[in-house]
């Protein structure tokens, strides 16, 4: 594992640190213009690159977008950017009840949000010993729950299957939720042991002389004070667990159960048999919608909170 | 005085935590070389058969086409990724206009779903009703129009290109703090002694980041041989093979075939390549530490 291991130090020192707070840096996004460099001519090549990548990505979504608003016939029939003939938002009431993407989004919904707070609750709790309170057999544990950043999902997923089997959770939301919790825990205690290290080692002394438990100086002192750090492993958490495919591919089975990506995924595999395309598409603008409206409120904690979270592989 | 008093709270604190991670983490983790060392009946029953899944897996032409096919995809995926990943975090690392507008496109497709994106790009890839070759057509390429999922030549590579174009936000990112963290004076008396840009790029940019390449060339290999959802969903392995990878044959010997013994010895024999690989190329780009 030792390969693995080499990677940590380095995505830590790149920035996503969460505990340095705000950093003085450029990419701070308050920058004025006076810190921005004169126009040199082969800017135009950087605009031209980026721009070629923004034009293909936006082109592609104002294509899905274009397609949710066709007919099947018009799909068929006409050349792809076709404007659409008119507004047919009744592809978006169709998928919602007719293709079961309002039952997915519920799910969804259900799943994501239980297993996210679980998730972080359950991660504040464990990481405050891990981070304040020196003990015999702490590294080890925090080992262990950093293990969890580093071992591949191929190893676990077929004992994962027949575990869940054994326990009765197979085909079941609250299975599902355990799973994507437990797989939130590495990440969500690496972050926040990180956070409430930070904070000053006198807190606990004060309170303990003010005559608070150690149960209460948590959850009244170090808690609130961890409350960036908390925002930020909840932010992460919850678009891992709305976007997550995989798990659910494993471990759900009926349709009435599945998550937005799984029944996007079954109602893909439809598509490619049968004739409804349309509301495929306006089925993908909805999963896509929300996720992109929190990402666009949330640009910088989520960029700094997915890239620490990239040597999850 | 309140050391002790913190002490009672340990285990409380770390108990729920712990739970979940033993029951559905560290005990199927460690049930996972139990199992690759049994055969597994349609019934569920199963019994003890030693190493013979490991012997078979290596006999297998077909892990032996998967196990290609994932060395091609982290190449292929690799040589599309990092050329343009360090293009665009350089370009951004100009400081030039709507900066934030083109970190947000560039990192969006990240926090779309990976079953969405596949789907989108599935369609994309659609020889009649998708986006690039009636593009071609209307261009007049018409030569390089095809099946582009349909042909075993560039079904590999199509799907390649659609994991790195969603992945690349965060390659762009890690890449960005290491062209923010050169230091200026370095840069500053390049420029002096008269380096142009791409001279300074190639001469002084890029070898003093060797070593933040060769940590995120390693993260690519371990993260791309495990690739699973983009075949799965574009592909399902197909046309012929050519896109079968080892996370798709995986999943199909589970789950089709119940042959859950097999194919966690498959795992676990990719996971020791993939280990030695990326060690390998670790070593490999290693060099002795360089003073400025």
């Amino acid at each position: 594992m030792s390969s693995t291991t080499d990677v940590r130090p380095a995505v830590g020192a790149s920035g996503p640190g969460p505990a340095r707070g705000h950093r003085r840096g450029r990419r701070g996004g308050r920058r004025r213009g006076s810190d921005r460099a004169p126009f040199r001519r082969f800017h135009l090549i950087i605009y031209l690159l980026l721009g070629a990548f923004v034009f293909s990505t936006a082109s592609a979504f104002a294509w899905v977008f274009n397609v949710s608003m066709k007919t099947n016939a018009e799909f068929i029939g006409t050349r792809p950017w076709t404007p659409a003939e008119g507004w047919r938002w009744q592809n978006y009431a169709d998928a919602w009840s007719s293709a079961n993407v309002g039952s997915f989004f519920g799910n969804s919904v259900l799943v994501s949000v239980s297993a996210t707070v679980l998730g972080v609750v359950v991660s504040a709790f464990a990481a405050y010993p891990l981070a304040r309170i020196p003990f015999r057999g702490g590294g080890v544990v925090l080992g262990v729950f950093l293990l969890g950043l580093m071992v591949p999902w191929m190893v676990t997923f077929i004992p994962l299957y027949v575990t869940m089997q054994d326990l009765g959770l197979l085909d079941s939301r609250l299975g599902l939720a355990l799973v994507y919790a437990t797989y939130n825990l590495p990440f969500n205690v690496f972050v926040l042991v990180g956070f409430m290290r930070t904070l000053p080692g006198e807190l606990e002394e004060a309170a303990a002389v003010d005559g608070a438990g150690p149960t209460r100086t948590f959850l009244r002192i170090i808690l609130p004070l961890t409350g960036p750090g908390l925002a930020s492993v909840s932010i992460i958490s919850f678009l891992q667990n709305w976007n997550e495919f995989f798990y659910a591919l494993v471990l759900i089975h009926s349709p009435e159960k599945m998550t937005l990506p799984l029944g996007l995924f079954q109602l893909g595999q439809a598509a490619d048999y049968g004739t409804n395309w349309v509301t495929l598409f306006a089925g993908m603008i909805i999963t896509v919608v929300p996720v992109l409206v929190v990402f666009a409120l949330l640009q910088n904690q989520v960029t700094k909170g997915l890239t620490a979270g990239a040597l999850k592989g | 005085m309140h050391r002790v008093a913190q002490r009672r709270i340990i285990i409380p604190f770390l108990l729920p935590a712990l739970l979940l991670l033993g029951v559905f983490f560290l005990y199927p983790l460690v049930r996972t070389v139990d199992i690759s060392f049994t055969e597994w009946s349609r019934t569920g029953s199963y019994t003890y058969v030693g190493i013979d899944n490991y012997t078979r897996v290596i006999d297998d032409p077909g892990y032996r086409n998967a196990l290609k096919n994932a060395f091609l995809f982290t190449l292929v995926g690799g040589c599309m990724l990092f050329p343009v990943a360090i293009a665009i975090a350089w370009a951004l690392h100009q400081r030039i206009h709507g900066e934030r507008f083109f970190r947000f496109v560039v990192f969006a497709p990240v926090v779309l779903s990976v079953a969405v994106v596949a789907l989108l790009w599935k369609f994309v890839y659609h020889p009649t009703l998708g986006l690039i070759n009636p593009a071609l057509e209307g261009v007049g390429l018409d030569v390089l129009a095809r099946t582009w999922l349909g042909d075993p030549a560039t079904a590999l590579p199509a799907v390649a290109f659609t994991t790195v174009w969603h992945g690349i936000g965060i390659w762009v990112v890690l890449l960005s703090a290491g062209f923010e963290r050169l230091p200026p004076d370095v840069l500053e008396a390049g420029r002096i002694d008269g380096a142009g840009e791409w001279r300074l790029f190639r001469s002084v940019m890029l070898p003093m980041m060797r070593d933040l390449f060769r940590i995120l060339v390693v993260l690519w290999i371990v993260q791309s041989m495990q690739a699973f959802a983009f075949v799965f969903i574009m592909t399902g392995g197909g046309p012929f093979g050519s896109t079968d990878i080892v996370g798709t044959l995986m999943y199909r010997e589970a789950f089709e075939r119940s042959e859950f013994g097999y194919a966690a010895a498959m795992g676990v024999i990719l996971v020791v390549i993939m280990l030695a690989v990326a060690q390998i190329v670790n070593k490999v780009m290693k060099r002795d530490e360089l003073h400025y």
